[in-house]
């Protein structure tokens, strides 16, 4: 069942890089969060009761709800709806993504190791990818907003793999996330203008 | 329990601070603060080797960095007085309490015994420094702490990725605490692989703080933006979080065969960053931004220092301590040259000497401290780099950088004496000059004193604990 949900989770991330329309982006971001709350309760086996359900609370509630609720309102206050006039169109980006799945797979071979499941492993990989991807080649402040969420999700993903072994990296882990939702998205996220890319006052 | 006592008395403070009824109060919780922190050094000192509150640990580097916030903490204060005086009573207790807090987690991070605690104080100060970034509250500030914040988080979980794979080391079964003690046990036998993939991210991570290449942009951005005393800390005592990262798990893997690797890492990125930073420095239009570029060069340098080894690892730790106490007093003194000039901008910068000698003084003797040009002190580890070279046989290296500081040299040499002395270029700024007591420039002197003195002679309790810190590299 992990299994499916995980290849689940590398498919929504192809859709990452096709998708135009940045409602669909906020879609994806809620999914990834339920995504991740079905993985972390079928792989955290031996993590304490009071652990796992911090853990479902903070997917369920924050990545599946709280954080596509604000972009959301970011993205209402902007009233942009599409976000390729200013990134590199969608067909080269699915070409990349595509292509930084297979580095992810290769990367994860060479990497075999008898504590991470290697699916685990690429995906984490090619999360953190798709994440550096979308902030890379996208020029509105919402997409690189998106884009650290997806980079947070790789992160989340990772210490799932290790997290059997090591439940305090995973609450560290969300120790990021409340960190960032909070500050990142609920007051400068507010603040700054997020349909454009005017952020060149500072410069040489 | 000393540790513990500065921690709820910090916390206490802090809210207090947020909470005063008055600016007046506010001050003498800053100083109340002040005097904390420098208490907890030379308890530091005294008991040095011993681990308190289980996660933290007065270790010789710890120490040394602790010791040179703790220098630094009444000038930031102080200037941060001045700076502040005219802001209103909200603002004035926001800013201190962000002030005390972002110390308090410097403290955490630099006596931090396990990489995960030290993650933990790291992403916490990028929290408390974002407050006083954004401080004057202008689009320009609020740009720069969304850069900062965005950039600094992104390489945070970079960092945090490396500390996952750092975790990977452990077998199956163990209890992996991520204490450097326990990490240094098991490296030495781990998969090269893992420790290089460990090693890039948490470089790449933390050089979101050290300011070095790839991630530098953000601190220069936040450098030319902050508030003087906060830049002050941002270049000096914030970086050296930054570099203390990069230094335990550096000094974890020392003895592992990925030594070799690292070392390049760190001379690539050390040579890259100069690069960088010779370029701008010399089209910089900012005196702040030209500090940051100046505050990344030497980064770089401290970089190239622990990559080359030998004698580099002493003079890496002694240029980090030298370089917060001259950088922080120029940044000290850029609060006094924008209240004489009412501008950053070079092309209106000028006859600052006349103005304000007290400043120009400052800045000329922070220009040759900073330089490196005797009798700095910061020229007896910079020697120290340079003969590491030569005696490692880094031509190369050797020949790239002293082309680069030869260029930076240039550009901040020009650059400070336009403004000491030649007439400004355009006029920007408007206004008479502030009345600034000259008195103002007291600590500055002072700090910049010490790194002279420490080209005649390096005290042996300074020598002794930096021998400590890196008893554990190679000869």
């Amino acid at each position: 069942m992990v299994n499916y949900l995980i290849v689940t989770f590398a498919v929504t991330l192809i859709y990452f890089a096709s998708a135009e329309r940045l409602s669909t982006y906020v879609r994806l971001i809620a999914l990834h969060g339920l995504l991740l709350c079905g993985i972390a309760v079928f792989e955290l086996k031996e993590v304490n009761l009071v652990n796992l359900l911090f853990i479902i609370a903070e997917t369920l509630f924050f990545k599946a709800m709280i954080l596509p609720w604000l972009l959301g309102r970011i993205i209402g206050r902007s009233g942009v709806t599409r976000v390729h006039r200013q990134a590199v169109p969608g067909f080269y980006l699915l070409l990349f993504s595509i292509a930084g799945l297979l580095i992810s797979v290769s990367l994860a071979r060479i990497l075999l190791n008898p504590f991470i499941n290697t699916i685990y492993l690429a995906i984490a990989l090619f999360t953190l990818y798709t994440g550096l991807l979308l902030i890379v080649t996208h020029q509105l402040i919402i997409s690189h907003l998106i884009g650290f969420l997806v980079v947070e999700n790789a992160v989340f993903l990772f210490s799932l793999a290790v997290g059997s072994e090591m439940p305090m990296l995973i609450n560290i882990g969300i120790l990021l996330d409340l960190f960032v939702g909070a500050l990142i998205l609920g007051f400068f996220g507010l603040k700054l203008k997020p349909h454009t890319n005017e952020l060149t006052m500072l410069k040489d | 329990m000393m540790l513990l006592i500065f921690f709820i008395l910090s916390i206490l403070l802090a809210g207090f601070a947020l909470l005063s009824p008055g600016k007046a109060i506010t001050k003498g919780i800053a100083v109340v603060f002040s005097a904390s922190l420098i208490a907890l050094a030379i308890h530091a000192w005294i008991n040095t080797g011993s681990t308190e509150l289980s996660y933290f640990t007065f270790d010789g580097t710890s120490v040394l960095l602790l010791s040179v916030l703790a220098l630094l903490t009444l000038p930031t204060v102080y200037h941060g007085f001045i700076y502040t005086r005219y802001d209103t009573l909200k603002r004035f207790n926001i800013y201190h309490s962000g002030l005390i807090s972002l110390m308090t987690f410097m403290t955490g991070a630099y006596l931090a015994n396990t990489m995960t605690v030290l993650w933990i104080f790291v992403e916490a100060t990028t929290l408390a420094v974002a407050v006083l970034i954004y401080h004057d509250r202008t689009e320009i500030a609020l740009e720069a702490t969304w850069k900062y914040i965005f950039i600094c988080s992104t390489g945070i979980a970079l960092a945090y990725l490396g500390i996952l794979f750092l975790g990977l080391i452990y077998g199956r079964g163990d209890t992996p605490n991520l204490s450097f003690s326990s990490l240094s046990q098991v490296a030495a036998m781990a998969d090269p692989l893992y420790l290089k993939i460990a090693f890039v991210f948490v470089v790449v991570g933390f050089s979101t703080k050290m300011g070095l290449f790839p991630m530098h942009t953000v601190t220069i951005d936040a450098h030319s933006v902050a508030p003087p005393p906060v830049s002050a800390l941002i270049s000096t005592t914030l970086m050296n979080v930054g570099f203390l990262g990069i230094f335990r798990v550096y000094s974890l893997f020392a003895s592992s065969p990925v030594l070799p690797f690292m070392n390049s890492v760190l001379i690539l990125a050390g040579v890259l960053s100069l690069l960088v930073a010779a370029g701008y420095m010399l089209k910089a239009k900012h005196v702040k931004r030209m500090l940051a570029y100046s505050s990344f060069e030497n980064m770089g340098l401290v970089a190239i220092a622990l990559g080359i080894g030998g004698q580099g690892y002493y003079a890496a730790l002694l240029l980090i301590i030298l370089h917060s106490l001259a950088k922080s007093s120029l940044f000290y003194q850029m609060g006094q040259l924008s209240r004489i000039l009412h501008t950053f901008r070079l092309d209106e910068c000028g006859r600052y000497m006349k103005l304000y000698p007290a400043g120009g003084a400052v800045l000329l003797t922070g220009m040759i401290t900073i330089l490196a040009i005797p009798p700095s002190g910061m020229f007896i580890p910079e020697f120290m780099i340079f003969r590491a070279m030569v005696t490692g046989g880094q031509w190369l290296v050797l020949v790239v950088s002293v082309i680069l500081l030869t260029f930076v040299i240039y550009a901040m040499s020009t650059r400070i004496m336009h403004i000491s002395f030649s007439s400004p270029r355009s006029e920007g700024s408007t206004g008479q000059p502030d009345a600034v007591n000259p008195a103002e420039t007291i600590s500055q002197f002072v700090l910049l004193g010490l790194v002279i003195a420490a080209c005649f002679y390096q005290p042996p309790f300074l020598v002794d604990m930096i021998s400590r810190s890196i008893a554990i590299f190679p000869k």
